[in-house]
Formats: structure tokens, C-alpha cells, sequence
């Protein structure tokens, strides 16, 4: 999957995460996130799950969360790159 | 759900509640949004440009989700318009629950708080990091509209005095000169300094997000508030970050926002161990050469006496047919 344009996916709210996606040349990805101290190894190893499992291999992924649980992350993103990827 | 606020109605709710919450409701706005419950507007925010404003919550409706769900909408949709950071000013005492909505505090003082949604200054910074150098080095925060004689007197005798001088343009466009144009200016009339080091200033100093009124020249007092938080800004991010040990300006007979600003510097950055040199203005004829100067002499069409203010590389720039374009758009000067 490519991210082809720029979009923006959840919301602020507590238990949530806002994904940013914009097409780029490398693949960056960036978390910032309430609970990242504790939990910020297992949020990157979500995303990371879900880029590689629908073979995204470049862009830039922003994500701001505030304690979204695993699905919540997985749910997210994957509406995002669908979002990202349509004609 | 949030709505946009378009009705005259609409806009009178949002007046009430902005007015209750102790702000006050300050256009312009590029958007303006609400939540409604019962036919009563409960919760309030605006957008303009980069930053969120006018963000009030009616009192039975606090402790709830509204204030996310507004703020989720006014950085959703200014996503969509290019822009990928957002400032908020607040008391010191709302700090925390921003920081909790992943704002981050870039300065506060003790009656304000800036804080930056998105870290814009941290991959601002990243993108220079191969500028930074051990130091000590010194900085010039300027505008250059246009790059007179008497910014090159203060460049050349601060980058003799320092390792590197990062010589910061203020990126905003608000000035006679386009940054490009003043940006170009600067370099050409600065390329025979090798240790100097030309940046923008972006939004994190002298910005409309920092400092909005430098803009206006007219001595606004409540300007003190923002001058402070945009020293502030400079002395715990940017002058950590390049080893900036010094910061040079000019002294300022002139316009009294300057001046204030300046002598904020000397009150705020000695503090955080930067040390500040005001360096006299050097004069031209019988007054000190300013920008103000030189635009008020192209305003009269007046390029005679340009060749005493400004150095060899802006005179040609302002008489070029692309420089002329700018202060004589109707071709009028001779």
C-alpha cells in the first residue's frame, strides 16, 4: 500500500490517537504519546506491525496518542492508509 | 458534534461564551467552530493560521470531552491545509491540560504559556543539526527590509567576535520585502564572511505565533507578555541547541517596540547565560541608518541617497527591475 496524499485519521480524545500520513521518498515515523515512557516500545511495535503487514514502505507517519489500546492503534492506522491510498 | 459557526446567531452564542470564559473574542480567525447541545453553544475554538484561540468551554460542560473533540476538528482541518504544528497561548495554570492533548510547552512566564502541538521546533531544530557547531557562537535575530549598512556593521563586528554567527532572518511575510528577497539580500551582502550562518527564523522567533506585535511598530504594551515568551523561546530551545552564547543587536533610538524588545533581551537572557552586546547604530549623514530609513526613501521615490545606507549588493538588488518591482510597483522613479 502507498501513501499517495496527505490525511489525517482519529481524535484527540483520551483512549484515542491521531495519525498524520504524507507521502515522502523514506519511511519516517514518529510517536508522541501521554503514556510513552511506559508504553512508547509497545505503540512502535503496532504501528511498525501494521506498516509492514500492509507493505508500506515510505511516507511520513505522525501519531499523537493518549493511551489508545492496541485495536484502537490498529484501527486507526489501517483507516488512515486506506484514506491515504484511494483513487 | 462540532459544527462551523456561521450564523449571526452562532457568532453571538460564541461571543457570550468566549466573553464568560474571561477572553475575549479577537478576529481575524480562519475557522471558527462549536458543539451544541440543546440548541445552546457549549463549547468554543477558533483557528488563525498556526494558532488556536478563543477556546472556552461553558462551566455545567467542563470535565467532559468537548474541548478535545473541538481541538481534534481545528487540527484536523488546519492538517488539511498545509499546516503541521499548532500554538496555543494560555495561563500558566491550563498548561497541564494541553500537555495532556500532546501540546508541548515551548516557554512560560508567570502570567503566560506558549505550548506547540505537532513539534514543529523539534524537527526545525533536526533539519540544522549539521549547522551546529561546538561554540561559543553568537546570534543575530533580524528582518532586513532591506539589508542596510547598518546590519552589516553589526554582522561583520559580531562574527569577529565569535566561532560561528547565526544570523536568523525572520521568516514571516509581513514586510515590504518577501523573505525570499530578504533572504537574498542577506546572503549576497554577507558572502564574504565565511563564519557566518544564514537561517530562518521560522515560526519560533519574532513570528506572528511569537511576537505578533513587532509587526505593528506601535509600542503595544501588551506586546511586553509576548516579547517575553519569545525570549524565552530562544534562551531554553533554539540558543541551547546551536551553542549561541551571546546574542548581538543594535541599538535602537527609534522605534519604541525595538527598543522595549531589546531591553526585554537584556532583562531576560542574561538569566539563562547569554549574554547580550547592544552595538550603537551607525549613523549616515546626521541620523542612525535604519531600514525604516531606506523604505521611507523609496516610498518618496528617492534612490539618490540609498548609496549611504545600504551596502553595494542592496543597492543593486533595489535598483534591479525584480528589486523595483517592490517599492516602485507603477515605474514611476526616474
Amino acid at each position: 500500500m502507498k501513501i499517495t496524499r496527505k490525511v489525517q485519521a482519529g481524535t484527540m480524545q483520551s483512549s484515542d490517537l491521531m495519525v498524520f500520513l504524507e507521502p515522502a521518498e523514506h519511511l519516517t515515523v514518529t510517536i508522541e504519546s501521554t503514556v510513552l515512557k511506559q508504553f512508547g516500545e509497545l505503540i512502535r511495535a503496532k504501528v511498525d506491525e501494521v506498516l509492514a503487514r500492509h507493505h508500506v514502505e515510505s511516507g511520513e507517519v505522525r501519531i499523537t496518542d493518549r493511551g489508545a489500546l492496541d485495536y484502537a492503534i490498529e484501527a486507526r492506522l489501517e483507516t488512515a492508509l486506506l484514506r491515504a491510498a484511494e483513487e | 458534534m462540532v459544527t462551523s459557526l456561521l450564523s449571526t446567531d452562532d457568532l453571538r452564542q460564541a461571543c457570550d461564551l468566549i466573553d464568560a470564559s474571561g477572553l475575549s473574542f479577537e478576529p481575524p480567525f480562519d475557522d471558527l467552530v462549536g458543539i451544541f447541545q440543546a440548541g445552546r453553544l457549549q463549547a468554543v475554538g477558533a483557528r488563525e493560521g498556526r494558532v488556536l484561540k478563543m477556546l472556552a468551554v461553558a462551566p455545567e460542560a467542563q470535565g467532559g470531552s468537548l474541548l478535545d473533540e473541538i481541538v481534534t476538528v481545528l487540527v484536523g482541518r488546519g492538517y488539511q491545509e498545509g499546516l503541521d504544528s499548532f500554538f496555543i497561548f494560555t495561563s500558566p495554570g491550563q498548561v497541564t491540560s494541553f500537555q495532556a492533548l500532546n501540546f508541548h510547552l515551548l516557554a512560560a512566564s508567570s502570567k503566560s504559556a506558549l505550548l506547540e502541538y505537532g513539534d514543529g521546533l523539534g524537527r526545525y531544530l533536526n533539519r540544522h543539526r549539521q549547522l551546529v557547531t561546538p561554540g561559543p557562537n553568537g546570534a543575530i535575530v533580524a528582518n532586513c527590509n532591506p539589508f542596510t549598512l547598518g546590519h552589516r556593521y553589526l554582522v561583520e563586528e559580531a562574527a569577529s567576535q565569535v566561532e560561528k554567527l547565526y544570523l536568523f532572518v525572520v521568516r514571516e511575510e509581513r514586510s515590504l520585502f518577501s523573505f525570499d528577497y530578504r533572504h537574498r539580500m542577506v546572503r549576497e551582502g554577507t558572502a564574504d564572511l565565511p563564519n557566518v550562518i544564514l537561517l530562518d527564523t521560522s515560526s519560533y522567533a519574532v513570528s506572528s505565533v511569537t511576537f505578533p506585535t513587532y509587526f505593528l511598530k506601535n509600542g503595544d504594551p501588551g506586546g511586553v507578555l509576548q516579547m517575553e515568551l519569545d525570549l524565552l523561546l530562544f534562551a531554553k530551545h533554539i540558543a541551547p541547541f546551536f551553542h549561541i552564547t551571546r546574542r548581538f543587536v543594535g541599538s535602537e533610538p527609534l522605534s519604541p517596540t525595538t527598543a522595549s524588545y531589546n531591553a526585554a533581551m537584556q532583562r531576560i537572557l542574561p538569566e539563562h547565560g547569554i549574554e547580550v552586546s547592544e552595538l550603537e547604530r551607525v549613523d549616515a549623514g546626521s541620523a542612525p541608518i535604519s531600514a525604516t530609513r531606506v523604505r521611507a526613501l523609496l516610498a518618496e521615490g528617492d534612490s539618490r541617497q540609498l548609496a549611504s545606507l545600504v551596502p553595494e549588493t542592496t543597492l543593486n538588488f533595489l535598483l534591479s527591475r525584480e528589486g523595483r518591482r517592490v517599492w516602485d510597483p507603477k515605474g514611476e522613479a526616474a
